[in-house]
Order: C-alpha cells, then structure tokens, then sequence
C-alpha cells in the first residue's frame, strides 16, 4: 500500500453508500492521511485472520429467564417457596417473593450434555453446536439502559451500534444492501431506533430495518411502474451529466449519482429477498414459516431471510422479536404463559437457522449470538413473575469460530449471580469484533474529543470460547 | 457506572497509536505549557493584510483569504454566476429558494448596490431566524421528548424553538443571548418581545433541559451525575468550543482543564431546578391588583374582621415560587373557590397559608422548598386544593413515578386542610427538596399524553412541613369553612367585577420549560468519575484556565447569573471566536477550525488563525451582532467564489482549506423538504406555534409513540416546525442527516446514503407535491411547454435551461404523454417536477 491515497480519496469511498473499506488501519499508523479529524478516522481493516465473515444477532427483547431455560438449578428446585435469605440487590419493581423454581424440566442434551429445559425442545437438538456463557453480567437493571448497553457498550442513549461499528468497520460484501441490516419483527425495543443507529458514525453504517409486514424498507417501494422510472431515471441522468462535469466530477455529485442508481437496484433486490419462493416448502416448514402460531411464523420468515442476507455478503444482521402478546421477555408476572410463548416463537426457527446454516457449509463463517439485555431473578416478583437481573445470566454463541458444544462461566446454586469468569457485555463486543478479524482495542473512532470504542476501555476475549483453529 | 476515555498509562499503545506524537507529548504536560494552546489565548486583531490582487477584495475578509492564496501561488475561484450567487445567498440566510421573481429582478439589477440589497431583504426577513435558530437547536440538542423507554413528553418545549427564532430575527446580541441559556431566569433586566409581550430571558434556560432522562433509575445519585454530565457538556461545547466533559473521570488528558473544573461547574447545575416558568410576567402593579381585588371580594365573606397577616410557619422558610406571585406571603382571606351568576363560594382556610391561588385559581405556579438532606423516616406536609401535586424531588430526579418513586408523588385534591405523608425511608441521607404544582401537565413525568384532561381551576395551599420518624402527623390540619356569597348582593357584585376586570388584565397563563434557582451547593470532586467515592470540595467557579481558581463571590443561590457574567466577560476569547467559526462553517460548509466543537488540543487549528481573531473581534466590536457578520461575510468576494476551482487550485489545495474556492454543499434535509414545499407552492410561512405531528410508519409497537399522526405535507410548514420527539425523528429529516438529540452537534454530517435517493424518488410527500406542483403550473393556461420549463428551471435552480436541458425536458414529457393514459397530461408534468428534485442541482449549492 504505497499508493499515496489523500484522505480526500478515501473519503470518497466510505462516502459511497455500503462501501467496502480499505486499509485505512494501515494509514492511521503511517501517518499517511495526516492528523485525523473529529468523525474522520477510526475505521480499521482485519487486524488478523478472521474466523467469520458475519454475525447474526438474536436479540432477544426483555431479558429472558435463564433459570428457566439454559441455567439448570437443582437448588433452586429445592428451595421453591422458601423466603428468599440471601442477600438482595434492588430489584425494578421492589415486589419481591419467594424463591422461584422454574416450573419446568430439564435434561441434557447431546454429547456437550448441556442442560435445556423443555421450552426448546428443537433447539435442545441442536445443543452440540452452542458455546453456552453462564456467566453473563450486564451494568444496568432497567430496560433502556441495559438495551443501549448490549447494542452500544454504553448505556446511555447516542452511541453506534455494535452492528454499526462492524459495519463501519468492515462495510459488506454486496452492492446492493446495507452492511447492518435489522429484520423487525413488530416490536421495537425500550430506546426506539437508537439501538440500532449509528451514533457518531456515518449514516451508511446505521442499521436498515426491514419490516415483516408492509414495507419491507422505507420508501423503497416504487410509486410508478418500472419502465416509467427508468425514463425518469434516464432522464435525470442526462440532466445530472451537466452538473458533473461542471463541477470537474466532485466526489459528492459523483456519489449521489451512483447512491440514485443504488437504490434503484434495491427496489427490486428487497423484494427479492422477501420473495422466499426459490426456498424448497420442506425447508420453509422447517423453519415454521408455516407454524400454527403467528408470532412463531415471523421469526421463522426473520430467520430464513436473515440466511438469505449473510449468503448475499450482508455483514451484520439483527433480529428483533415479533409480539406475542406477554409485554416481550419481560415476566413480570405470568411467567409460565409468557415464556411458554415465547420460547414457542423463537425454538424451532433458531434450530432450523443453526441447521440450515450448517448444511450449506455457512456455519462455521457465521456467528450466531442469543442475547437478551438481563436476566431474570431466581425470586419471585409477586408470586408468578420474575424481576430483572443483569447480575448473571445465558447468552449463547454459534458457528463463527466459538468452541461448539462447551460452556462458560457459572452462575451461583441458584442462578442469581456470576461467580465464575464472568462474562461482560464488553466482553461479548469484544469477542464478536475479534471473530471478525478485529482488535477491539485498536478500533477506534474520534468524537467529541475523544478516540471511543465499542468497548470503551474495558472488554476481554476468552480463549475457552474460541474454537481451535 | 464509570465510562471514560482511556488512560493511556493503563491501557498502553493500544489507544495511543492514532493520536499524533504532539498530543503525546501533552499527556504529561503542566497546566502553563496547557495553556499556550491557541484557543486559550487572546484574540489578536491584526490589521489585513496588503496583497496584490486589491480588485477581490470587497471586505477585510478577502485581504486575509487572497494573502494566503498569493504568498502560496494558488489562484482563487472565478466568481459565481448570478443566478446561483443568489441560490447560495437564499438558502444560506433563509433556508429556501428565490421565487422567480427574486431571480428576475436580481438579474436585472445591475447597480452596484444589488447584492448588498437582497442580503439586507434577507436579513430582515422573518424566514432568517427560522434558518438559523435551526443551527443553534443542533447545538441545543433541542427535542421535545426525554427519550429512553417511554419518550415522555418536555410540556411546552416549542416555546424554546420559538424564542430561539425570535432572538435571532431580532438581532439580539449574541453575549445576551447566551447570558439568558445560562441565567436568564436571574438577569436583572428583563427582554420583552415586543410583539408577544413574552418575556424572553428566562426561555434560554430551557437550554439546560433538553436531555434524555430515565423514568425508572436504581440509582437516582448516578442519574443526576449523568445529566449534569450532559449538561457541562452541551454548555461548554455550545459555548466555549471545548470538551469540559473530558474532565469527568480525570484531568483533561490534553487540554487545560481539570477535574475540578468539571465540578465547580457541576455545582451551579445541582444548585439549579427544572421549572415550568410562566411565558409573561405580570406587572407587580397589576398582580398586585389582582390580589387586592380577590381579598376584597373574599373578605366579604369572612367570618373574621381581622385582615392581619400572619407569619408564616418556620418550616416555610426558604420557599421559592415560580410563577405568579411577588414573594412567598401568607394569603389573607379564603380561596374563591367557585364564582356563578348566583353565588360566590369562598374557602376559608385557618392560620398562614402559602396559596398558589393568591389571584385566581386560574393562575399556575410552582413552590418548591429549599433542598435538604433526609434524616427522618417521613415527611409529612398539610395541604389543601384541587387537582394540584406534591412530590420530592429526590437528587434532582424529576421522572417521579411508578414502580420505584410513586412514594414521592402525591395528588393534592382536597379543598380542606389536610396532611399527605411521604415514606422516605429508603431515601434517608439523599438531597430533597418539595415541589408543589398546582397544574399537573407541567410535571415532566405527567402519565397523561394529552394534557387537556386538566382543569385550569387547579390551585394548592400549604401550611407546614414536617419531618419525622412518626407515621402520624404531628397535628390536626387546620380548619376551615365555605361561605357562599349572592353575587347579586351589590357589594359582592362590585368587588367581583373588580376582581374579573384585575384578573382579565394579567396575561393568560402560559408556561414553557426553563430553569429556576435552587439551594446553593458546592460539588465534591468524584474520584475517577464515581459519585460513590467524593473527594474534596470543588468551589463553584468558572474554568481555571480563564478565570483562574479563585472560588467565585455567590451571595446566594445556584451562582448561575455570576457565572454567566464570568463566562461572557471580555478576557474570554472563546465564545467570540466560537461564534464566528461556526458562523463561518454555516456560509462555507467547513469551518475555519475545522471542528467547530472542539477548538481544543484535539481539534484541528485554524487554517486562518489572523482572519478568525479579525471575525471575532470584529463580532465583539460589532455588539455581537451576528447579522452583522453575516452581511459581511455575504458580500465579501471570498463567499461570491465559485465552487470550481480554477487553474491547479484543485491539485495544490485539495481539501480547500486555503479557500481557492467556495465548497459544492448538499442542503440540509430541512432545506430539501422546505424548497419541494416552496417548488409545490404548497409553504405555509405561518411562523411559530405547536409543532406539528410527525408522520411514522405504522407497524411498529414501540414504546412512546406518538398517538397522532402528522399529515403527509406537514400542513405546508417549515420544518423547523415539525415535532421533534427524540425517539421518533421525522424520517425524511433523517436520513438527511438532521442529528440525534445528544450532545451538541455544531456541524452535522452530510453522508451520501441510497436512503437519500430512496427518499427522493419513492416518499409519498415526494410524489405529492409534485403531483401539486404540476397542477399549479398547468393554472398558467396555454404557455408553451419551453416557457413552462423556463419557469421551473428558475424556480428550482435559479437560472435558465440551456437548449439541451430543454430538449431533454420535451422529449421526455412527449413520451411520457404518449404513455400515459388519462390525466396524462398532469401526470407527466409532475414526473417532471419529480425528476428535476431528483437533479443533484436541488440538493446542492454550487
């Protein structure tokens, strides 16, 4: 990389829509595009060998109950409908009861052995291919705060999605979509759009959310029949040839010819995402596109199109949940029908995502991550409902270069606390990042003053979940 | 929670790498060597330089600009043709187009006074302020929801853009302007919009509240931290263009400024409170009036002959109001409760009461007692009234509400005497004060969205405050009786015309949000940012680096009016010179000092430091009137230059910071939207009021939406006028950059996205207007299709069609005639009006 690129040619690139970066990391350390201005630098190239292409982000809204599905307590079984002795940290809504034990059973499963209850029953088969972290804490107990902190690193509102920052950071693989791609569900979470936006980065890297129902993406729906907008594009063209030349071809004008023809080419390549007619019935019906329940056949049709848009080279891509009806995975109260429910949403799409996935050979360049913003309490709020608890909970990792079938970190006997390598939402950005090839400390961008990071000055990568090589 | 940037001495290389080796050097610099950084120093008016070319140069501006170029032999740009001079000098001062009119009559002026005519019209049209207050809400992070989970709404914060707008119509010095952000509500002088009679010094302090707050904080110590946070940060960047916020955790790793300067400031906005204050002020006569009258009247039916006023409750003292009342006294005589054409109903009420109903129940006010630290299990006040609330405002935490403060809060709607308690046992040892509302929409955690469900009849009345270990009160309350008068009786009836005559000369209660003084309180210093381990006291003052660390004189209060008399002195040469970079980036895309919010060790030095200092002192000078330098820099040659660079400029000045030429700028959205608007002849120009709804996509449950939606057009009127709630922008605005409402944005983005072009080609606003568009020029009868062209040529780009542009446009209207069926006619007219906004050349100034 001798070519003396300015900074004004860079520019010009990342400024194009879904570009793809180049080594900009390379010109940070030689000084080659100078002292970087505030909300210039900070895009990076892979720092080393990446172990996945993309990632696909399961988020999973409201903080779902660990000790209920993967976090398997046999004291806490036991101590079902005692007083809760331990010490307590202040809960969300102060209401609390007894010790809760999880109404339902466990098993372990596969040769990992790990323990699923029996609300995954499609997923508990597919066990072999989880990286389980039982150990994960969060900072905040309040939805908005913890939402920011598992999307951004930082738990107020303002600051680029992690999707953002890959995005940013490594663009994609296609001309045709966008490098973070959000697939809505219905259900927009505590702290609306911002979880998903790009903060200080630029706009091309904030998420793109495409809607289940209605329009896929705003506006890209074509108001005139396609042979009518393409005279009108032709025509625009012709007009705008003027203007380039006149202003010697700047950059600017330049992108904004080629972002117009872009989002031409979108108008068909969304709809053709949408269209799932080239995927075989077995394999639709395999994902429970044709499910008995509603909310379970959106999020089979987020997860089937969630493949077709990492298959596409799309680099980022997060599912929000569909609405069931219980307030999201916040049990409050009704715990056995809400997470029931819930559990039915989301089990038999994921397993058919992991397997699908694994079929085509896509699993081990994709990294799969089950996340909700907190756990859940091991006591109970009222009598049949559980309270925040970001103090240790499970999150699960696949595909992408984690060790399929192990698990980290524990909980205490009765799921409440980490107690063993607890495992930080900083560290989750950190291993995510490092998967795709990037040094999460090197990975920086200047704003207000100051080089931030996704992980702003905190955030490890343990070797226990890294597969080997 | 402790974010902060990162200590290079703990986290090694990693951070260090992209920062260049004089800012590593400055890592372990002493506080003198800080200070010799170029921001900190004062302004040097040098004279402008001689230079060669003297034909270019119109003002000192270009003698400073053209030196440069000269001593480095890079030509500077032609000038710009007419037509798009004017295009650039429309949208920069208003925001909008020029009509074809406008065009008409510039192009054919040809005196030498022309240009300088059309900037003066500019100037002084209203659509000025509505460009420019737009600039400054990015700086204010202006929005007019709180954000987080349920967006709650700021009641009244339009009012804030309006005064905005106001001010910068009127010219209002700058200096002052900023003085009423940080104490306007203090400023001895009042400013009266003449037109409004608003009084407009305390809607600065609006300022202060425009940031995300959450309802439901574990941790309400940890959330004033970061509020105030936010708050140091927007006040300094918007004002002195530096990080001060940097200085949270630690000294400033670069910059002359250190942790204690960060709570030195933080003590002026703990020591300060949200408020709904009133919109205009009574005259004291005339509330005065109001009093007296209602005291008459009531009096009338007083069991008692005795007027004499009694002395308040000790535990009163301090109380501050916020509203309609001259200071806190005692109310003679009952509460009119009730007035009918058959009967007057007072409540009379036993002992000293603080009444927000000294005038009429139709008055607002807010009472709040000093701040004290909770050392008893209960608080306990005796109150009276109707519709009215109490609540303590634990650590600054406003957002009083359910699940975990609804202890806090209580409902006052009672006429009689009675006590309402508070449990604060988990509150013990926490900073407290009590805060009565007599109109509950003005509290920022109002569980009702529409704000109409309140009677105006509301009012309150307290006597005594108590703090104790006992559940039970320590007294009965007080009695209290209701007299009802014949308002036929003669004697009723006069003294209750009077009081209807003295209560219709006060203005109409109206309120919008702002800041009022509180319980002066010094900050510790928070070890490594954590309020959990304080350190030593931080006085209150202003920066060290201006001021020195001399503590600041506060005879009482928050220190706010001192501060802002500190912060604006004439020893400060960064507000001038912040000022006139930011006015300078707005006319040329790029400031003079490229970061335009951070002039400090971090930021990029000025490309001209000569030519900045000349800008600023010249604003001091000028009465810092920005109009001033606007007109200059308008008429300076350097504005009027080209975009394209002539000669080798482009190769020997690639980035343009030695000005060879003006910058080729994209619009911002609310200029794109607002000149579709003006092409569709579809612009309402009604300035100021209600912000208008939002239009959003439907599907989405998220929490806080809007409950209305906003017509497609948004009623024709500028966006500047569109709603702002912060977790629902308007999409259009969006993907044309317009910031998110954190912190203050001094220069906004301008990315190059396909959500643009998705916008222009496919948004149903787009379509709609110009199907509009075309309906109104086909109102011109039988001009032919060349004229028609012409016509918007000029409407939309400001100049004429070449003959191949207009061949292009009949080709391409003949086919789409030929194609289309019925109403074939409109339709392809409007296809045209759709693809002329999709030219590049709408969306830029060249």
């Amino acid at each position: 990389m001798n070519a003396p690129f300015s900074r004004r040619h860079f520019l010009r690139r990342v400024a194009n829509g879904f570009a793809m970066l180049p080594f900009f990391d390379a010109f940070t350390r030689t000084g080659a595009i100078g002292r970087p201005t505030s909300g210039g630098d900070g895009a990076c190239a892979r720092h080393h060998a990446p172990r996945c292409k993309a990632v696909i982000f399961l988020y999973m809204d409201g903080g779902p109950s660990h000790v209920d599905t993967f976090d398997y307590k046999p004291r806490l079984q036991q101590d079902h409908g005692k007083p809760w002795t331990r010490e307590r940290e202040r809960t969300q809504f102060e209401n609390n009861g007894a010790t809760l034990g999880s109404p339902w059973k466990f098993r372990q499963h596969g040769q990992a052995g790990h323990w699923v209850s029996e609300l995954f029953p499609f997923l508990a088969q597919s066990a072999d291919r989880l990286c389980v972290i039982k150990s994960t804490v969060a900072d905040f107990s309040e939805h908005t705060n913890a939402n920011y902190f598992l999307h951004t690193g930082h738990g107020l509102q303002g600051r680029p999605s992690s999707g953002a920052w890959v995005g940013y950071g490594l663009g994609c693989d296609t001309k045709e979509l966008p490098a973070f791609c959000v697939l809505g569900g219905g259900l927009i979470p505590p702290g609306g759009i911002d979880c998903i936006g790009n903060g200080f980065l630029p706009a091309h890297s904030q998420g793109s959310l495409f809607r289940m129902k209605g329009e896929p993406l705003a506006n890209v729906t074509p108001k005139e029949p396609k042979d009518a907008q393409r005279r009108k594009l032709d025509l625009i063209d012709a007009l705008d040839a003027t203007m380039l030349r006149e202003s010697n071809a700047h950059d600017a004008i330049e992108s904004a010819i080629k972002n117009q023809e872009l989002a031409f080419r979108m108008q068909s390549a969304v709809p053709g995402l949408f269209d799932l007619g080239d995927e075989p019935d077995w394999l639709q019906r395999r994902y429970g596109v044709d499910d008995a329940y509603e909310p379970t056949r959106t999020y089979a049709r987020q997860c089937l199109i969630a493949r077709r848009l990492v298959e596409r080279g799309v680099r980022f891509v997060e599912l929000l949940c569909p609405n069931t009806g219980h307030d999201r995975w916040d049990q409050h109260g009704n715990l056995r029908g809400g997470l029931t429910d819930n559990c039915r949403m989301v089990d038999r799409p994921i397993a058919a995502l992991l397997e699908d996935l694994a079929a085509r050979g896509m699993l081990d360049e994709t990294l799969v991550v089950y996340a909700g913003e907190f756990g859940r309490t091991p006591f109970a709020q009222g009598s049949d409902g559980r309270d925040h608890n970001p103090f240790g909970f499970t999150t699960w990792m696949a595909g992408g270069g984690v060790r399929a079938g192990a698990s980290y970190g524990a909980t205490d006997e009765h799921g409440y606390k980490a107690v063993d390598r607890p495992f930080s939402i900083h560290d989750m950005h950190a291993t995510m990042l490092h998967l795709l090839g990037i040094d999460h400390e090197k990975f920086t961008f200047r704003h207000g003053g100051r080089d931030i990071r996704l992980t702003d000055v905190y955030g490890k990568v343990p070797r226990e979940i890294l597969a080997a090589h | 929670m402790r974010r902060c940037c990162p200590r290079p001495q703990a986290f090694g290389l990693a951070i260090v790498l992209a920062f260049a080796p004089s800012a590593l050097a400055q890592i372990d610099a002493p506080f003198e060597q800080r200070l010799q950084h170029w921001a900190w120093k004062p302004i040097v008016d040098a004279a402008p330089p001689a230079v060669r070319e003297s034909g270019f140069v119109h003002d000192p501006i270009d003698a400073f600009v053209l030196a440069g170029l000269e001593a480095s032999g890079i030509p500077h740009a032609d000038a710009v043709p007419a037509g798009a001079w004017l295009r650039r000098v429309y949208f920069d001062l208003t925001g909008l187009p020029p009509d074809e009119k406008q065009v008409a009559a510039f192009v054919a002026d040809s005196s030498s006074t022309a240009r300088a005519r059309v900037v003066d019209e500019l100037l002084a049209s209203p659509r000025y302020g509505e460009r420019w207050a737009r600039h400054w809400l990015d700086l204010a992070r202006y929005a007019e929801t709180l954000g987080h989970e349920f967006d709650f709404e700021i009641p009244n914060a339009w009012h804030y853009r309006d005064y905005v707008i106001r001010a910068h119509n009127a010219d209002v010095p700058f200096d002052r302007f900023a003085k009423e952000h940080v104490a306007g509500d203090l400023l001895p002088a009042r400013r009266i919009d003449p037109a409004t009679g608003i009084d407009e010094s305390g809607l600065g302090t609006a300022f202060f509240w425009f940031c995300e707050q959450t309802h439901s904080p574990l941790d309400t110590m940890q959330h004033q931290a970061d509020r105030i946070d936010n708050q140091i940060d927007v006040l300094t960047k918007t004002f002195l263009g530096v990080t001060v916020a940097c200085a949270r955790c630690h000294d400033h790793k670069f910059d002359a400024i250190g942790d204690e300067d960060y709570y030195a400031l933080y003590g002026f906005l703990k020591s300060s409170r949200y408020a709904q204050r009133p919109l205009r002020r009574p005259a004291p006569a005339a509330l005065m009036a109001a009093i007296s009258a209602r005291e008459t009247l009531a009096s009338l039916a007083a069991k008692t002959g005795s007027s004499d006023a009694l002395p308040l409750d000790a535990s009163l003292a301090g109380f501050t109001i916020v509203g309609d009342a001259l200071t806190p006294r005692a109310m003679q005589h009952g509460v009119v409760e009730s007035v009918d054409d058959e009967a007057v109903s007072v409540r009379e009420l036993e002992g000293a009461w603080l009444c927000s109903a000294d005038a009429s129940t139709s008055r607002d006010c807010t009472m709040m007692s000093p701040t004290w630290k909770l050392e008893s299990d209960f608080v306990h006040v005796e109150v009276a009234g109707k519709d009215a609330r109490a609540q303590l405002i634990v650590d600054g935490f406003y957002i009083v509400r359910e699940p975990l403060y609804g202890s806090l809060r209580r409902d006052i709607s009672k006429p009689s005497p009675h006590w309402i308690r508070f449990d604060v046992k988990q509150f013990r040892g926490r900073s407290v004060h009590l805060q009565l509302l007599d109109q509950r929409a003005h509290d920022l955690a109002d569980p009702a969205r529409d704000r109409s469900v309140y009677p105006d009849d509301a009012w309150f009345a307290v006597r005594r405050l108590a703090t104790t270990d006992a559940e039970s009160p320590p007294e009965d309350p007080a009695p209290d009786s209701v007299q009802r008068l014949r308002s036929r009786d003669p004697e009723v009836a006069t003294a209750l015309s009077r009081w209807r005559v003295a209560t219709s000369l006060l203005p109409a209660p109206a309120t919008a949000p702002g800041t009022a003084d509180g319980t002066g309180e010094d900050e510790r210093v928070f070890e490594r940012g954590s309020h959990k381990q304080p350190g030593e006291v931080s006085r209150r003052r202003f920066l060290r680096a201006i001021a020195g660390d001399t503590p600041m004189e506060i005879p009482s209060g928050s220190g706010r009016l001192e501060l802002a008399e500190r912060m604006f002195a004439v020893d400060n040469p960064l507000p001038s010179r912040v000022l006139a970079n930011r006015i300078w980036r707005h006319m040329f895309g790029r400031g003079l000092a490229a970061t335009v919010d951070n002039l400090g060790h971090l930021g990029e030095a000025p490309t001209h430091p000569e030519l900045l200092d000349h800008l600023a002192a010249s604003l001091v000078r000028g009465g810092w009137s920005q109009k001033a330098l606007l007109r200059r820099i308008a008429l300076s040659s350097t504005y009027a230059m080209d975009s394209v660079a002539r000669g080798d400029a482009a190769a020997r000045d690639p980035d343009n910071a030695r000005l060879s030429r003006q910058n080729l700028r994209r619009l911002e959205g609310e200029a794109v939207r607002d000149a579709i608007l003006a092409a569709s002849d579809r612009l309402d120009e009604r300035p100021t009021g209600p912000s208008i709804s939002v239009r959003l996509h439907d599907e989405e449950r998220a929490r806080g939406k809007p409950a209305r939606q906003g017509p497609v057009d948004g009623e024709g009127r500028r966006s500047i006028y569109l709603a702002m709630p912060r977790n629902f922008l308007p999409d259009l605005l969006v993907a044309f950059d317009l910031p998110r409402p954190v912190s203050s944005v001094g220069m906004r983005t301008s990315a190059n996205v396909p959500a643009q072009s998705l916008a222009l080609q496919n948004d149903p606003f787009v379509h709609a207007m110009a199907r509009l568009c075309a309906e109104h020029l086909l109102q011109d009868g039988d001009a032919t299709d060349e004229a028609r062209i012409g016509r918007w040529f000029v409407r939309m780009f400001a100049r004429v069609p070449n003959r191949e542009e207009t061949a292009l446009c009949i080709a391409y209207l003949v086919d789409a005639r030929t194609k289309g069926g019925d109403g074939a006619k409109a339709a392809a007219w409007a296809a045209l009006a759709h693809a002329l906004w999709n030219k590049k050349e709408f969306i830029y100034l060249r």
